[in-house]
């Protein structure tokens, strides 16, 4: 039985293979801690193997002729975020009960470090995030971009912007002033006005024949992790759809076949 | 789109991708910029704006006049503008439901092959008339005021006839919007259009003695000020007055 | 159609399914599947349903309407409205008030038959329309709203814009010199009592039965 000659024991137990195109791997403790990055990334990616998928997403090319218009839906997925960080941070202050909503925001506003500046944040935000999506869809439609193949994106982004709209009608009884309330009674009464279940659905929005002791607790759920949770999901696919059909080109950028592969200068054998 | 353009927008489309840039980090540092930038305005507003509260919700209110945020002016417009009692429903469930199923199933019923706005003038136009009726009734859901507020400015043959007119012109301004007049007639930019004609210039087609005949005497649904009249003379006289400057 | 295959047997063997046994109509791998399907399904119901009932229990839950006074008989009149602030929600502070406007029932306005709970008139402030706070004027003997422009007569009809239905009432009663509002109850246009409906909901001809009335609140049986 022939020996099988078992390799050195490295000198340095710390030194290890090198790497491509170096001359020596890194060794010792600092080479070794110079290196966590990357050994951290690989000891997840091994057991995920995440960076195909992300290397997809990143990589993927985008047609030439991309301008500005095309920054609106990413600016308005971060204004969702902006949205999604400050409201998080609001509720831990905000008290959705019919008797201390208003004395809370007033705490917030008033007393809170930073408070009214994040209370202002999220107020405002919403205005941008609203402004944002119309300009989005605006952008898609000119320029013929729900067409084929992207047709369920459209009709997903759709549903993204009835969502920011019923965020922002739940989101405004939240401070209970006077707009917020009136502002939610007519539009639960707008509910009511569809024949046969709506007087159903108005009373289940208001959890009562009345505005009552749990109506605002009720829109609270609907706009702190209802709505949002639905958003952070079509959004998801949204952008999944997106990086999987292309960004659009803009219409009017014509294709023109690679220079090599144009008509007159392909020669064929004879 | 039928197939044989399905597959030509595919090949003309893998062309131009073909020979655009990497997504990172070339368009994630234009969409970075773009986040930077609304960050930066999402902070200005807030610095300057700050974050309002108004008074605290009062249910017993009779003297609140609700208004919706900013946003949703075009659907609050669409209520006042739609007035048959009957059409109500139409008004606040109809009309948003099919704008958006229309909007929901637009791919499927624009299935041209053209992408470019210019050759595309049925959508394109629609778009915009979609555009400019969501700013218009904005515009106006905006400028509506409360019916008891009348901001007419004095007119000019009032304020040469020296301040004493010009103070009977605006207590006669006070007691009319007081008086709801506007629930049912338009002043300038103020008031409903209707059931009651417009008031905006209603000097110019009645005299004095008519327009006083009208309100203690009028035909229904208008209510008589003839109580009002009997009560406190002045303030009527000021009504009338005010009415009959309004050219 | 010709070449239309025969139909089916039921029974896998004549199908000539491998391992088919004698007057069996279902195979194995297909049970298997309903059963998988039907165990996911009764588990989310599980779930579901529970979650659901319980967000939608308040529709079913009757509203507990108490008669409350608001005055002695001679603080009303029956020509103007004397506005009175009610609780119609307890336990929530001022969310749960409203104001009514009351008035002494006057003959020569008011043309329904009058009954125990009409001596006295008490008009809901809630605009017919979608809900508005209505403000009565007394210079023009209107309710007037401040909102989609609607406007009501003295005795609560519409006389102009978008509102649906006359404004709402609540049932009143005396008791020893004290008038009591009790319970809400929604009106036709000839002024004829329903069940408290939402603003928004006609109750014009096939309007009551479009805009049903909800379990949590009913009008005073046989008024």
């Amino acid at each position: 039985m022939a020996k099988i000659k078992l390799p050195a024991t490295p000198s340095n137990p710390l030194s290890s293979p090198k790497r491509p195109g170096k001359k020596y791997g890194p060794s010792g403790v600092m080479g070794h801690a110079g290196e966590a990055g990357v050994t951290a990334v690989d000891w997840i990616d091994e057991r995920t193997s995440l960076s195909g998928g992300l290397r997809w997403a990143m990589f993927r090319k985008v047609p030439k002729g991309t301008n500005w218009f095309y920054t609106l839906g990413s600016a308005t997925m971060f204004a969702f975020l902006s949205q999604a960080v400050t409201g998080v941070f609001l509720a831990m202050y905000y008290d959705p009960s019919a008797t201390r909503a208003y004395e809370s925001i007033q705490y917030i506003n008033n007393d809170v470090f930073l408070g009214e500046f994040v209370h202002g944040m999220h107020r405002w935000g919403s205005s941008v995030m609203v402004i944002l999506i119309f300009l989005h869809m605006g952008r898609t439609f000119f320029f013929g971009a729900y067409k084929y193949p992207r047709e369920l994106n459209w009709v997903i982004g759709v549903a993204l912007l009835v969502m920011t709209m019923t965020m922002s009608f739940s989101g405004y009884l939240l401070p209970f002033d006077q707009r917020s309330y009136w502002a939610t009674i007519v539009g639960v009464n707008i509910n009511g006005t569809g024949p046969l279940v709506g007087p159903y659905l108005s009373e289940f929005l208001r959890a009562g024949p009345y505005f009552g002791a749990t109506t605002l607790s009720r829109f609270y759920a609907i706009h702190m992790l209802m709505v949002p949770g639905a958003i952070a999901a079509l959004m998801g696919f949204h952008l999944y759809l997106v990086a999987k059909l292309g960004t659009t080109a803009p219409p009017w950028i014509k294709a023109k076949p690679p220079e090599e592969l144009r008509e007159e200068k392909v020669t064929v054998d004879p | 789109m039928n197939k044989e353009q399905k597959e030509q927008y595919l090949r003309d489309y893998g062309t131009l991708k073909s020979q655009g840039k990497p997504f990172f980090p070339y368009a994630v540092a234009k969409d970075s910029a773009m986040a930077i930038v609304v960050m930066a305005v999402i902070i200005a507003m807030s610095i300057v704006l700050g974050a309002e509260l108004g008074p605290k919700a009062d249910p017993t209110s009779t003297t609140y006049t609700p208004r919706p945020e900013w946003y949703f002016f075009f659907l609050f417009e669409l209520l006042r503008v739609i007035k048959p009692p009957a059409l109500v429903p139409l008004a606040t469930i109809g009309v948003p439901t099919i704008c958006l199923i229309l909007l929901f199933l637009l791919p499927f019923y624009d299935r041209g092959p053209e992408r470019r706005p210019e050759r595309r003038p049925i959508a394109t136009t629609a778009g915009i008339f979609v555009v400019c009726a969501i700013g218009y009734l904005t515009y106006l859901g905006a400028a509506a005021g409360p019916p008891t507020q009348i901001d007419i400015p004095v007119p000019a043959n009032v304020s040469s006839q020296g301040p004493e007119a010009v103070a009977n012109f605006e207590a006669g301004s006070q007691v009319v919007a007081q008086s709801g007049c506007a629930a049912c007639h338009k002043f300038g930019e103020n008031g409903n259009s209707g059931p009651g004609p417009s008031l905006t210039k209603i000097g110019a087609r009645l005299p004095a003695q008519a327009i006083q005949r009208t309100l203690l005497n009028p035909s229904a649904p208008m209510p008589s000020f003839s109580a009002l009249s009997e009560e406190s003379p002045t303030q009527f006289a000021q009504m009338v007055g005010f009415l009959a400057a309004l050219k | 159609m010709a070449d239309r295959k025969e139909p089916k047997s039921k029974y896998t063997v004549d199908r000539k399914t491998p391992g088919a046994f004698e007057g069996e109509t279902v195979t194995r791998r297909r049970a298997m599947v309903v059963a998988g399907q039907a165990a996911g399904g009764v588990a989310a119901a599980a779930f579901v349903l529970p979650a659901l009932g319980f967000a939608m229990g308040p529709i079913f839950e009757k509203q507990y309407q108490p008669w409350q006074p608001v005055g002695k008989v001679d603080e009303f009149n029956d020509e103007s409205y004397v506005p009175r602030t009610i609780t119609l929600v307890e336990g929530i502070g001022d969310a749960g008030k409203s104001t009514v406007y009351i008035r002494k029932y006057n003959p020569q306005l008011d043309t329904e038959p009058r009954d125990e709970y009409n001596d006295y008139i008490a008009i809901s402030t809630l605009c017919m329309h979608l809900g508005c706070p209505v403000r009565f004027t007394a210079a023009a003997q209107r309710f007037i709203c401040p909102c989609h422009g609607g406007v009501y007569d003295i005795v609560g009809k519409v006389t102009g814009g978008p509102p649906v239905r006359p404004l709402d009432r609540f049932y009143t009663r005396l008791e020893k010199g004290s008038v009591l509002v009790g319970p809400r109850f929604s009106v036709n246009s000839e002024l004829r009592r329903f069940s408290p409906r939402d603003p928004g909901e006609p109750l014009d001809g096939v309007g009551q039965y479009l805009y049903p009335s909800r379990p949590s609140m009913r009008k005073i049986p046989g008024t």
